[in-house]
Order: structure tokens, then C-alpha cells, then sequence
């Protein structure tokens, strides 16, 4: 299924119109960018994976030697023999052995806890508070659309993959760029000319008409010096297994987004943040299964990227971030499920990241109202990323923020 | 003059899929109160729409086991087809209706209580859901929500069947107050777990969607909702979220937001509100489309992919399970991101800009380039070319068009085919004044 659901979050929660809008941009027009202004070796790079639906932490990162998990989820939980061992009586779930290695190798910090401040537990809200990073007021410009804001207009500098910018990227001035998948195809000849001519802006267009020309404009805004860096079109999104918790949103093809990003990156594309997701969370009902398969889904394509990037002389330059919109209730319900809950672990990858836990992990035993308490807020792994790898300060992006996640990156 | 015709193009592009041919130029002269009085009339005699057969769709039973090939395969197909002929003759619906404020209705409650054929599986519970929706589309909102409570699609797709007695799932307890009924913010989390008990114990059968009430699943206890204790069904808990305020402003919100304005604030003046205090559609659609607010120049909205496709249908008389081949229609729809029955997500689909990137404009050309190879242009034909500019301006119910797209159509307005393209994707086609 095709899923353009990602604007819908912030619209759902109140806030008025998403910011600027969006550029579309195609793969031509990043090659080129790429081979005229490729981005500097060493510039830091940040790729934000969000996981659609409320992934269950409990199931992710496991406290297999406690005894509360066995007894108030019976028949969701992973036997302690199933479960790769990290640290501190946890493990990883037994999908995710190719980032088993990454923490093996030190390149994957684990956030444990983490949330924001007074609980919302609707898919919509959730999200539009991660994304807007305002968990009190809400708000129509991302965290890392104000980034933008605070930077020089380039509409490489932030991308989402898919054909629907997410909150994240909107700014107030400027928003992150999409590429669809797939690629564009440009109308030629007369009619492409007559084209040209019908997006051109008008004085009379309203606000949306006048989205509606630039939009097509942007079609035909392509240079015809594109070299063969990147021609093939990208591969068709593979079918997921079929799941229970297909319907909070998120693309499917994460795979497929992951290997286009690595070529990008691979080839000097002049980016500094990238958005790909992954949908299909939300596991109310006969969640072991379907929730493997996902999980499985994301370790594999994000250690296939990280592999990717090796040899290119970027590999130390990338960071990965891999969060979901909220975790799940700790009981199980009836259905082999779990329901929207609270905090949840953080992935963040990278050559340049201390590997290993951060944050406290939230007791069994001091549930509130059947959920778990948040012990790091989500805003110091922002921060912390802002500071480090976009050299901005997170106070003026993050609303005067001062938290950060101690020693999260090396040096 | 102009500002009535502004409310006619609004008129006929957001309440009616668009004007079908003669229509606009018959409204222009009629005047807007009148033009308006014939469109909230629904019960205007039509045997064509009459005579549309519904989808044949027998129940398929349960899924066959996986060890037998052969019948797997058949049943994948069977149910593929089913989908098929079912969406395909809604949007014929769409296309010919001549009350077609109720196929709209329909269309905007789909998405409001958006439930998915990708979970759902089968037709036939989908195709009975949007008949509910369709007999209560103009109806009152108190009953539809009931009605919609028991209805099999949406149990299935909020893991109604797995909400028992003692575990309760809070899947449709949830959306039901977030999305459905009350909004976001206007019910606390122990109302969600208190409505989750109260729906406990309906059953939906998936093959056909027939819900039926299991007592032994159901928790019988005092359940403390909105601040009493009694015990509750689903009935009385709807009662009960349907009665507060929040669903007044939250309803009125949705249909501002989706048929006035997503950016705009809705504005009480207009007394949309106030209309739907006794929760009659009917009513509030009528000060929706005659209290004014279709009048001020802001309020411009984009047409959602099928709603593009339907009204190009009606101007031009094309039925859309005619294109061919029988693919044509629904895998474009696909690219452009919406097929009925296909929501992406509970919330429904987006509305305006997210409809506005490079890539939907590339899909819409390419659609128009292929719908135009099989359109009747006969009667375009018949206008002089001086005049072809006018004519499709008023076909489509178009205000007005810039400068620049009057060029674009001048130059091509020898060419019907590309003539036609350059029309429908126009930014003034496209986005609704």
C-alpha cells in the first residue's frame, strides 16, 4: 500500500498549516548537485529512520532476567534462551542479529526510556510531538525543519524519501526536499513545453494554486549534463510479510529507501540530514510475528547501509537515528497484542558513537498507570545530534533545551 | 456576478464532484440560491444510476488452507476481483449520479471513519460498510455512529474480535473518541480504557462483516465513563461519547476542514455549529453550502485524486469502468496516491499541498494524457476554436483562469488531446478556487 499519511500527523494534532512547502526533487537533480557541489569528506550526516505505529520497546530491547516480564505478558515474551544477550540483563530481540553485531563492534548506542513529558497515547499527537520536538504547545515547524531555518537556502540540504515530506523537515521559512521513489518521468515535446508554460506563477494564483504551477515547474527544473552516477532507476519496493499493524502509517520499502540514501551519499550528494520510515507498528493483535518481521526489516537494511558506506570514505560521518512515536503497554491484551504505551528505546549508529547503553531502564515494578515511566527525555538525543554532527545550538533550535545525552559520541 | 460565480465553481467542485455538461451555464443563469435549493435535494429521480448494477459478491468463506495451492490461488483471486468491481462501481456512482451530494457525503464519511480493504481483506464487509455510510450520509450523526459501532469492516480493522472481557483491546475505543467522534485532547486515558471494556464482546465475521454479541466476553462491572458508574454496552457508551459537546465543534471542524478550508480556522458567524447541535448532517450541510462561507476569497481548497478524476468524468460523460483496459483507472489512482477503500491510515487521507508535489503532478499528466485518448470530444469539436477556451472553462466549473494558462490552452486549442490535458492539469482545475 501505497502511504502518503505522514503530513496527516501534524494536521490530526491542531496545528494549522506544515510550514513552507516542499520541493521535489529527482534523482537527476541530486546527482548533478552531487558531482558540482559534492558535500566536503568529513561533514557529518544524520539519516532519521522513523518506525510508524508505536514500536513495542519491551519486545525490542529485552529484560529477559526479569521475572514481572514473563508474568504480565505470557504469551508475547521471548524466552530467555531466544534472546542475544547485550548488557545488564537485557537483550536484543531475536530478528535484530546484524545490529547485535553493530553493538558487538561498539557503533550502537541504546537511549533506554525514552519519551516526553505527559504521556499522549494517540498515534497522531505522539508523532507530532516527536517530530515538532514541542510537547507542550503544539506547533507547525519540525526540529529539524527550524535546522533549516537557521541555514543557508539549499534544497539539498535536507531530504525525505517518499513522496510526502514529513513534519520533521518543515521549517518556517524553508522546508526539507522529497524524492519519490521510482523517480520522475518528464513529459517531452510540445506538450512538455505547454507544460512549462501552465506552471508558470500567475498573479491571480491563490496560495495553493500557485503550489499547484511551482510543483509542475519543479518537474522540469532538470540539467541535461547528468552523468551516469545514478541512472538506474530505484529497484520497485518488495512486498512486506503481512501484518497486524498496518494502519498508523509509514512506508514499507525501508530497504529500498536505505540503498538509494547510501548511494546518495556514496556519490557526494551535498546533504546533511535524510528522513526514511518504516510503517506498520502498531501490533494491537498477534504481535511475536508481525513485529519480528519488522524488526528483522530494520536490522537488516540498516546494517546493509552502514556496509554500503564502507570503502567510501563517509562511513565515519553518518549517524543513524531509529525512534518510534511511542512504546507499548506492558501487559499484554487478549489478543496476543499490546496497546498504545509510553517510552521506548532509541537506536543512534555510528563509527563515531560510544556504543552501549545510556538512560535508565524503566522498572516493571513501578508502572504508572500500567506504563512505563520515561527516563530520558527525547529532546537530549536531538540536542545532542544537533550540537555534534549539525554544529547548531540546540537551545535556539529546541527551545532553550538544555539536556544532552553525556558521552554519546567519541572525543 | 463574479462572486456568484465563485460560489457556483464551489459549489459544483466540492458538494457535487463537479458540474455535469450544460449544468454551469444553466447555474450562472439561475443564480446560486437556486442552484444550491437542486443540489441539497437528493431525491432527484435517476434511472441510470438505478439501473448500475451492484458488484456480485457471493461470500468467499474462509481462506483455504496453504497446503492447497490451487484453491489459495483462486481465493487471492476471487478476492482481488471482488475489490475490484467493487471500487470501480463506486466511482461509476460517483461519475453519473444525478444526487450527487449523497455520493460525495459518502465519500467524505469513508474518509472520516477510514477503514481499510488492505486489513479488512474482503469485499463484502467493506461494500457493506459504505452502504451504512451511504444511508446515513445525510442522516443523523447519532445514529450513523451507532450504526458504524456495529459495523463489521471497522470492528475488524480496530481488533473489535480481539477485544475480550478481563483484556480488553483499546484499539476502536481509542480512534473511536480520537478520530470518529470527539478529537483529540476532549477524553482522558481512563476513558479510553472505560469505553475499551464497554465494547468488549462484539464478534465480526470476517468474511462478511455480521457482528453479533458475545455476553460471555463481555464485561458486565460498573464502568466509570465521563465521570458515572453503570454498567455499559457499546450501545450506551456510544450514547454516552456521541452526547458530549466535543462532538459538536469536533464534527463541525471536519467538515469545515474538508470542504471549506485546512488551513482556515472555522469561523462560528457562519453557524455551522450550531447547526449540528441535533447531530442532522442534512441541516449542517445545508448552512455549509448556504451560510456564506463559499463567498470569501481564502477559502480555496485542492481536489483530492479521485475527486479530480470524478469530476473530469462527469464533464466529459465518461463512465469509468469504460476506460480500458479494466486496469486503467486504479493503478492510476494508485500512483496518485488514493483509491477508495484504500485509506493509508485510520486518520484518512491528506488534504491539500500533500497532493502537490512534483511526483502528483507527473501522475496527473500522465493519467490525463491517457484518459484523453479515449475521450468523446464531439461536442468540443463543435465550438470554434475562439471559443473553446470559454466553453471548457465552463464544462469544468472553472472561476477563472490566469493569464498564463490561457496561453498554454491557446496554444494548443488545435490539439483536442493535449487541449484537454493541459485543462484538467491546470492549477485553476487542479485547486479549487
Amino acid at each position: 500500500m501505497d502511504t502518503i499519511s505522514r503530513r496527516k500527523f501534524l494536521q490530526l494534532s491542531g496545528a494549522a498549516a506544515v510550514g513552507a512547502s516542499a520541493a521535489m526533487l529527482s534523482l537527476e537533480d541530486i546527482a548533478q548537485a552531487a558531482i558540482a557541489r559534492p558535500l566536503p569528506l568529513g561533514t557529518p550526516i544524520v539519516v532519521v529512520v522513523t518506525l510508524y505505529g508505536g514500536n513495542d520497546g519491551l519486545n525490542t530491547v529485552v529484560p529477559y532476567t526479569d521475572s514481572l516480564y514473563y508474568s504480565l505478558r505470557p504469551d508475547i515474551s521471548y524466552k530467555p534462551e531466544k534472546v542475544p544477550p547485550l548488557a545488564d540483563g537485557l537483550g536484543l530481540n531475536p530478528a535484530m542479529t546484524e545490529m547485535k553485531s553493530l553493538w558487538d563492534q561498539k557503533k550502537m548506542a541504546i537511549i533506554r526510556g525514552v519519551g516526553y513529558p505527559y504521556p499522549d497515547h494517540s498515534h497522531f499527537s505522539s508523532m507530532a510531538i516527536w517530530q515538532t520536538a514541542s510537547p507542550i504547545s503544539h506547533i507547525s515547524t519540525g526540529w529539524l525543519g527550524r535546522w533549516l531555518d537557521s541555514q543557508t537556502a539549499d534544497p539539498m540540504l535536507a531530504i525525505s524519501l517518499g513522496s510526502v515530506p514529513p513534519p520533521l523537515f518543515a521549517g518556517a521559512k524553508r522546508s526539507g526536499s522529497a524524492l519519490p521513489l521510482g523517480g520522475l518521468v518528464v513529459p517531452s515535446g510540445k506538450l512538455g513545453m505547454r507544460c512549462q508554460t501552465l506552471s508558470k506563477p500567475s498573479l491571480s494564483d491563490s496560495p495553493l494554486m500557485a503550489s499547484a504551477a511551482t510543483s509542475m515547474g519543479s518537474l522540469f527544473n532538470l540539467s541535461s549534463n547528468v552523468t551516469s552516477v545514478l541512472q538506474s532507476p530505484a529497484p520497485a519496493a518488495p512486498d512486506l510479510p503481512v501484518t497486524n499493524g498496518g494502519n498508523a502509517g509509514g512506508d514499507t520499502s525501508l530497504q529500498q529507501q536505505l540503498d538509494l540514501v547510501a548511494k546518495l551519499i556514496v556519490a557526494g550528494a551535498p546533504t546533511r540530514a535524510w528522513s526514511v520510515s518504516l510503517g506498520g507498528f502498531d501490533t494491537h493483535a498477534n504481535e511475536a510475528n508481525a513485529q519480528a518481521a519488522l524488526l528483522g526489516n530494520v536490522s537488516y537494511s540498516v546494517s546493509r547501509f552502514m556496509n554500503q558506506l564502507k570503502g567510501s570514505g563517509r562511513a565515519s560521518d553518518v549517524t543513524v537515528m531509529i525512534y518510534s512515536e511511542f512504546g507499548r503497554r506492558v501487559k499484554a491484551n487478549a489478543s496476543q497484542g499490546t496497546d498504545h504505551g509510553t517510552s521506548g528505546p532509541v537506536f543512534v549508529i555510528g563509527d563515531r558513537i560510544n556504543g552501549g547503553f545510556y538512560g535508565d531502564q524503566p522498572s516493571l515494578s513501578k508502572l504508572v498507570d500500567g506504563d512505563l515511566v520515561v527516563t530520558t527525555d527525547f529532546r537530549d538525543i536531538y540536542a545532542s545530534i544537533l550540537e555534534r554532527d549539525l554544529k547548531a545550538d540546540p537551545a535556539q533550535i529546541l527551545n532553550g533545551w538544555k539536556g544532552r545525552v553525556n558521552l554519546l559520541y567519541k572525543q | 456576478m463574479e462572486n456568484q460565480r465563485l460560489e457556483l465553481s464551489r459549489l459544483y467542485a466540492r458538494f457535487a464532484f463537479g458540474p455535469m455538461p450544460g449544468q454551469f451555464t444553466q447555474s450562472l443563469t439561475a443564480g446560486f440560491a437556486v442552484s444550491a435549493q437542486n443540489l441539497l435535494n437528493t431525491s432527484v429521480a435517476d434511472p441510470q444510476l438505478d439501473s448500475l448494477l451492484p458488484p456480485s459478491l457471493p461470500d468467499l468463506g474462509n481462506r483455504p488452507s496453504q497446503a492447497d495451492v490451487a484453491a489459495s490461488k483462486a481465493f487471492t483471486k476471487a478476492l482481488q476481483v471482488q475489490a475490484m468491481e467493487m471500487t470501480m462501481w463506486w466511482l461509476d456512482r460517483m461519475a453519473i449520479t444525478h444526487n450527487p451530494l449523497l455520493e460525495r457525503m459518502t465519500w467524505f464519511w469513508h474518509g472520516h471513519w477510514a477503514t481499510s480493504i488492505d486489513k479488512v481483506n474482503f469485499a463484502l464487509p467493506m461494500f457493506n460498510q459504505n452502504q451504512t455510510l451511504r444511508a446515513n450520509a445525510l442522516g443523523n450523526f447519532r445514529t450513523m455512529a451507532h450504526a458504524m459501532f456495529h459495523d463489521g469492516a471497522l470492528q475488524i480493522w480496530l481488533d473489535g474480535n480481539d477485544n475480550i472481557k478481563g483484556a480488553p483491546n483499546e484499539n476502536l475505543s481509542r480512534e473511536f473518541m480520537e478520530l470518529f467522534a470527539l478529537g483529540v485532547n476532549n477524553y482522558t486515558e481512563d476513558d479510553v480504557k472505560a469505553v475499551a471494556r464497554a465494547f468488549t464482546g462484539y464478534q465480526a465475521v470476517r468474511s462478511t462483516g455480521v457482528v453479533t454479541f458475545n455476553p460471555k466476553r463481555h464485561d458486565t462491572d460498573l464502568i466509570k465513563l465521563f465521570g458515572s458508574s453503570t454498567p455499559l454496552d457499546g450501545d450506551s457508551a456510544v450514547d454516552l461519547i456521541v452526547s458530549r459537546n466535543e462532538n459538536v465543534s469536533f464534527i463541525a471542524q471536519r467538515l469545515w476542514y474538508r470542504f471549506i478550508s485546512s488551513s482556515q480556522p472555522l469561523e462560528s458567524r457562519f453557524g455551522i455549529e450550531s447547526a449540528f447541535a441535533n447531530r442532522d448532517i442534512a441541516n449542517t450541510m445545508k448552512v455549509l453550502v448556504t451560510g456564506g462561507a463559499l463567498s470569501v476569497p481564502d477559502y480555496s481548497v485542492v481536489r483530492q485524486p479521485v475527486e479530480w478524476f470524478i469530476a473530469i468524468c462527469r464533464a466529459f460523460s465518461i463512465k469509468p469502468s469504460a476506460l480500458k483496459p479494466s486496469t486503467l483507472v486504479l493503478s492510476n489512482l494508485q500512483k496518485m496516491a488514493q483509491v477508495p477503500f484504500l485509506p493509508p491510515n485510520v486518520g484518512g487521507w491528506p488534504t491539500d499541498e500533500a497532493w502537490l508535489s512534483s511526483a502528483s503532478a507527473q501522475f496527473r499528466i500522465a493519467f490525463a494524457s491517457l484518459i484523453a485518448k479515449q475521450v468523446d470530444f464531439t461536442s468540443l469539436n463543435a465550438v470554434s476554436s475562439e471559443k473553446r477556451i470559454d466553453y471548457v472553462k465552463d464544462l469544468l466549473g472553472i472561476y477563472s483562469f490566469s493569464a498564463r494558462t490561457f496561453t498554454a490552452l491557446t496554444n494548443a486549442k488545435d490539439d483536442l488531446q493535449q487541449f484537454f490535458v493541459l485543462a484538467v492539469c491546470s492549477p485553476e482545475f487542479v485547486v479549487n478556487a
